[in-house]
Order: structure tokens, then C-alpha cells, then sequence
């Protein structure tokens, strides 16, 4: 039992960094159609930046989280603005080929800016602490803290705001979200601008649980579409029930069958759920 | 109030309005009446920022709004609750009638969305279920509630009673005869011309992208040609 609930709490980690990363995937997929495979990429990137910050001009851990997000934000629009809107009224091939591009284009940047050695964000977070037998290290703990903090902060603002209601707006039906008197300009920037946030958090948490090294990215974004599939293409609680059955699934996976299989058994039961449930675990049918 | 002079709409090559001009006075309601792909509705559309104007030029309040983007119309003070409903259906009924608000930054938002239910009790019924799970009259109820929202100075229906029955048709014609009570400025869009023009203070009658007629509801309701080619006795 112990050792179930050991590895549920392993899983909830790296499935919140999975919600994270998926939750930025399902507003852009929502409101625009678009793949943005270049995510993880650049979540990888704002990850890459913290440990920069930290080690080469010695900001504080916090400071450097900061700076990263407030890039994030700026990079996001950037994206948006420069490689999705050109696109915007053209041929859906052709966001899907921009996204490819800006995912070799990132990943390239990273390999330049911050080479190809393998980085550990360092944390001093050292402590370990037993909850009734379970062990929680206590970055693991501050980790699953951070990121239901900003699950239900996201949560929030597309529930409780106009612009996040705006957002839903435009994702069920752009033309009445005109009529409403939304300015759909501005709203994909809003998105992209909090989304990349949500992966540089993202980004962060896997650079000081893991570590950040090229194609860490890809790894990612693989991820955060089949947790997308898995709860539902464009649903946001989908996103969150997803990215957490595949994190507790791997975890459960490694500790109990093979940490070697545990890609290999979490997409079986992925499969095995799309095959009941075709339109994902929350997806609307 | 609105004013449309020589405007023309054309989606890519082919023109759908070749040049029509009409006027919405204060406090009035106007109809635009015609058979399907007569031009109708892509006047509103262009009117509401959603289709390009090709030529001519729309005026709302004495203020040039031609190709205004959709956003912009809104803020203008016009609100079109459009064909085919287009609620938002996985948001709740409240929800909806909040998007109504949208641009609005008052705090009587919350009180005017009590008015809409009791102007709309339906709606109070059905305040927390996905609007996607209401019934056509009930949806066509919530847009219009919706559009309201707004608190728009000029209310624009594009073929409200479409595919409703003819009991929820009789509704929706007294709903818009309230709206039109309560001192709105209406441009309406029906295929139901006897509904329209019953309704209608004056009306336009489209054929093939161009207005043929033009006079009050009453006259056109006894016009010859209208008769024989729109109301059917």
C-alpha cells in the first residue's frame, strides 16, 4: 500500500509538469487548430535560461524563475505574432510546416546559446520528508505545490475572467466571439504569451527534477499531445485529468513492471482508453 | 441612425450586394425581406465587420464604420444575434448571456442578467446547463437574450425564426415585438416576410443582391408582387 500511494506521489510530480506543458498545448490547439510542436522547445529554452541566470550571473533561484517567465511571456507573442499569424487564413499544412520549423529553429538556438552538455537547474533543496512512511524530497513537494498552484491559477482565469472566458469564446465559436465583441487579435496573444509561461514553468521543473539536455524538448511535446489525446483535444480539464492518469501511470509503471517499459505501458493504456473512449477522457464526443 | 449608401459585397470573385443603400431611423424596426442568397444576410454580415465591404460605405451615428473590424462594431453600440443562434455550447446559459457583456465595464451587468431571466424565465431554468443541451427555441431565446447583453443601440436579427416550429415562431415574433416596445432600434432578416413585415415600421425587399422595394411593413404586405412572390395568397 505504502509503496503504491510511494509511487502515486511520484507520478503526480512529473504529471504535473505534464499538465503544465498540455494545458498550453489545448488553449493554442483550441483557439487557433494549430500543433504547436515548438513548445517543448521552448519550454525547454525558458528552462535553459533559469539555469543560466542562476549559475553564469548568479541570480537567485526565484529572481531567475521570474526573469524566465517574463521572457516567456514576450517570446510567446513573438511566436505568435511572427511565425502563426502570417499563416493565420492560409492552408492548415502550412502552420503545421511553420511549427516544424520553429521547433528545429528552437531547439537549434538552445544547442547554440547553451550548448549541448546536460544541465541540472541547481536548487538547494536537499531535505527529505516522510509523510507516514511515503518519502517526498522536498523539491518533489515544492514542485507538485508550484504546479497545482498554477493549474488552478489558469483554472481560474479562463473560468472567472472575461479574457478567459473570451478565450473559451473563441474556441467554440469564433464567429459569435466576434459578435460579442472580441477582439480576436488580441486573444491568440494572450494565449501564446500564458501558455509559453505555463512551459517555462514547465521547463524549470524538469531542468531541477531531471535535467535539461537537447531533444529534451521533443520528449516533451510527445508528451504533452498524447496527454491531449488522452483527456481531450482542446479541453482544459482534460488537459489536467490526462497529464496526471499518464504521470501516475508511468510512475506505477517503473515501480512496479519495468522503469524501462513504462513509455511502452503508458501509451498501451492510452490506447486502451481512446479505444473506449474515442474522444479522450473529457473530450465532448 | 444607420445609414447604407451603394454598398457592395463580393466573396472573392463573386459579388452577392451590388450596391444597395438603406436607412435605419431611431427607435424604428426595420426589415430586409427577400429569398435566400438575395443579399440579405451579407449585408449584415458586412455591417457587423465580418465580410470585407467592396464599395460604399456603412454609417452608424454619423460616424464612418465601412470596414470597421467586428470588435470595433460592438463597441459602436451594434449587436447582431446572428443565424443559426451560434451560442457558445459547452458554456453554461449564464455564462453566454455574461460573453454578451463582454466590452461592457459597467456594474449593472449582473443586474441586467436577472432582467433577461425574467424577461426569459426559460433561461433561469436552464441557468447551469451547457447551452449546446437546450432546445432550438430555448437557444434562439438565449441568443437573443445574449445579444441584449449588450445593451446595444441597434439590435440586429438575422433570420430568427429559422428551422423553429411554428409555435416557437410565434414566440420568437412576440419577443422581438417587445424588444421593439422597449424603445430598441431593430434591423431585422427573415425569410418569414408576413412575420417580418407585420413586425417591421418599414422594409426593403431584396432580390438577386439588389433592393427592388422598399416602403412600410403595411404597404408591402399589400404590394402585388410581394404577395404573389413572398407571402403566398
Amino acid at each position: 500500500m505504502i509503496e503504491i500511494l510511494q509511487q502515486i506521489v511520484n507520478g503526480v510530480a512529473i504529471g504535473g509538469v505534464y499538465v503544465l506543458i498540455a494545458l498550453g498545448l489545448t488553449t493554442v490547439f483550441g483557439i487557433l487548430g494549430i500543433a504547436h510542436f515548438a513548445h517543448g522547445s521552448v519550454s525547454m529554452f525558458g528552462g535553459y535560461l533559469t539555469f543560466f541566470l542562476v549559475t553564469s550571473w548568479g541570480f537567485p533561484l526565484l529572481l531567475a524563475i521570474l526573469v524566465a517567465l517574463i521572457v516567456g511571456f514576450v517570446l510567446g507573442m513573438l511566436i505568435e505574432l511572427l511565425a502563426y499569424r502570417p499563416v493565420r487564413n492560409a492552408n492548415h499544412i502550412n502552420a503545421f510546416i511553420v511549427a516544424l520549423g520553429l521547433t528545429m529553429m528552437v531547439e537549434g538556438l538552445n544547442l547554440q546559446f547553451f550548448g549541448h552538455e546536460q544541465v541540472v537547474i541547481p536548487t538547494n533543496l536537499s531535505r527529505v520528508f516522510d509523510i507516514g512512511g511515503v518519502t517526498i524530497p522536498e523539491l518533489r513537494l515544492y514542485v507538485i505545490i508550484a504546479a497545482a498552484l498554477l493549474i488552478i491559477a489558469m483554472t481560474l482565469f479562463v473560468e472567472k475572467t472575461k479574457t478567459g472566458q473570451a478565450i473559451r469564446a473563441v474556441a467554440e465559436n469564433r464567429d459569435a466571439a466576434i459578435l460579442m465583441g472580441v477582439n480576436v487579435k488580441t486573444i491568440p496573444l494572450v494565449v501564446f504569451a500564458i501558455s509559453t509561461a505555463l512551459g517555462v514553468c514547465a521547463g524549470v521543473m524538469v531542468g531541477s527534477l531531471f535535467a535539461i539536455a537537447p531533444g529534451i524538448g521533443e520528449w516533451l511535446v510527445v508528451k504533452g499531445f498524447a496527454v491531449l489525446i488522452l483527456g481531450g483535444l482542446g479541453s482544459i480539464p482534460g488537459a489536467i485529468v490526462g497529464g496526471l492518469v499518464l504521470g501516475v501511470t508511468e510512475a506505477l509503471a517503473a515501480g512496479f513492471i519495468s522503469s524501462a517499459y513504462k513509455d511502452v505501458i503508458a501509451f498501451v493504456v492510452m490506447i486502451a482508453v481512446l479505444l473506449l473512449r474515442p474522444q479522450g477522457l473529457m473530450g465532448k464526443a | 441612425m444607420l445609414q447604407i449608401n451603394d454598398l457592395k459585397v463580393a466573396y472573392g470573385p463573386i459579388d452577392v450586394v451590388h450596391g444597395i443603400s438603406l436607412t435605419v431611423n431611431a427607435g424604428e424596426c426595420v426589415a430586409l425581406i427577400g429569398a435566400n442568397g438575395a443579399g440579405k444576410s451579407s449585408t449584415l454580415k458586412a455591417i457587423c465587420g465580418l465580410v470585407p465591404v467592396k464599395g460604399g460605405s456603412i454609417t452608424f451615428e454619423g460616424r464612418d464604420i465601412t470596414n470597421l473590424s467586428g470588435h470595433a462594431v460592438v463597441q459602436a453600440g451594434i449587436t447582431m444575434c446572428p443565424e443559426g443562434r451560434q451560442v457558445f455550447p459547452q458554456m453554461s446559459t449564464v455564462k453566454n448571456l455574461r460573453m454578451g457583456a463582454y466590452m461592457r465595464r459597467d456594474a449593472e451587468q449582473e443586474a441586467d442578467l436577472e432582467r433577461m431571466m425574467d424577461m426569459f424565465p426559460i433561461l433561469r431554468d436552464r441557468a447551469h446547463q451547457a447551452a449546446g443541451t437546450l432546445s432550438g427555441g430555448e437557444q434562439e431565446m438565449l441568443a437573443i437574450a445574449r445579444a441584449l447583453m449588450a445593451r446595444p443601440k441597434l439590435c440586429i436579427f438575422d433570420e430568427p425564426s429559422l428551422g423553429l416550429a411554428p409555435k416557437i415562431v410565434a414566440e420568437v415574433a412576440a419577443t422581438i415585438a417587445r424588444i421593439k416596445a422597449m424603445g430598441k432600434t431593430i434591423l431585422l432578416v427573415e425569410q418569414n416576410s408576413l412575420m417580418a413585415l407585420r413586425l417591421a415600421d418599414r422594409a426593403y425587399l431584396f432580390e438577386a443582391g439588389e433592393i427592388v422595394l422598399s416602403g412600410t411593413g403595411e404597404e408591402l404586405q399589400s404590394h402585388p408582387e410581394v404577395v404573389k412572390a413572398y407571402l403566398g395568397h
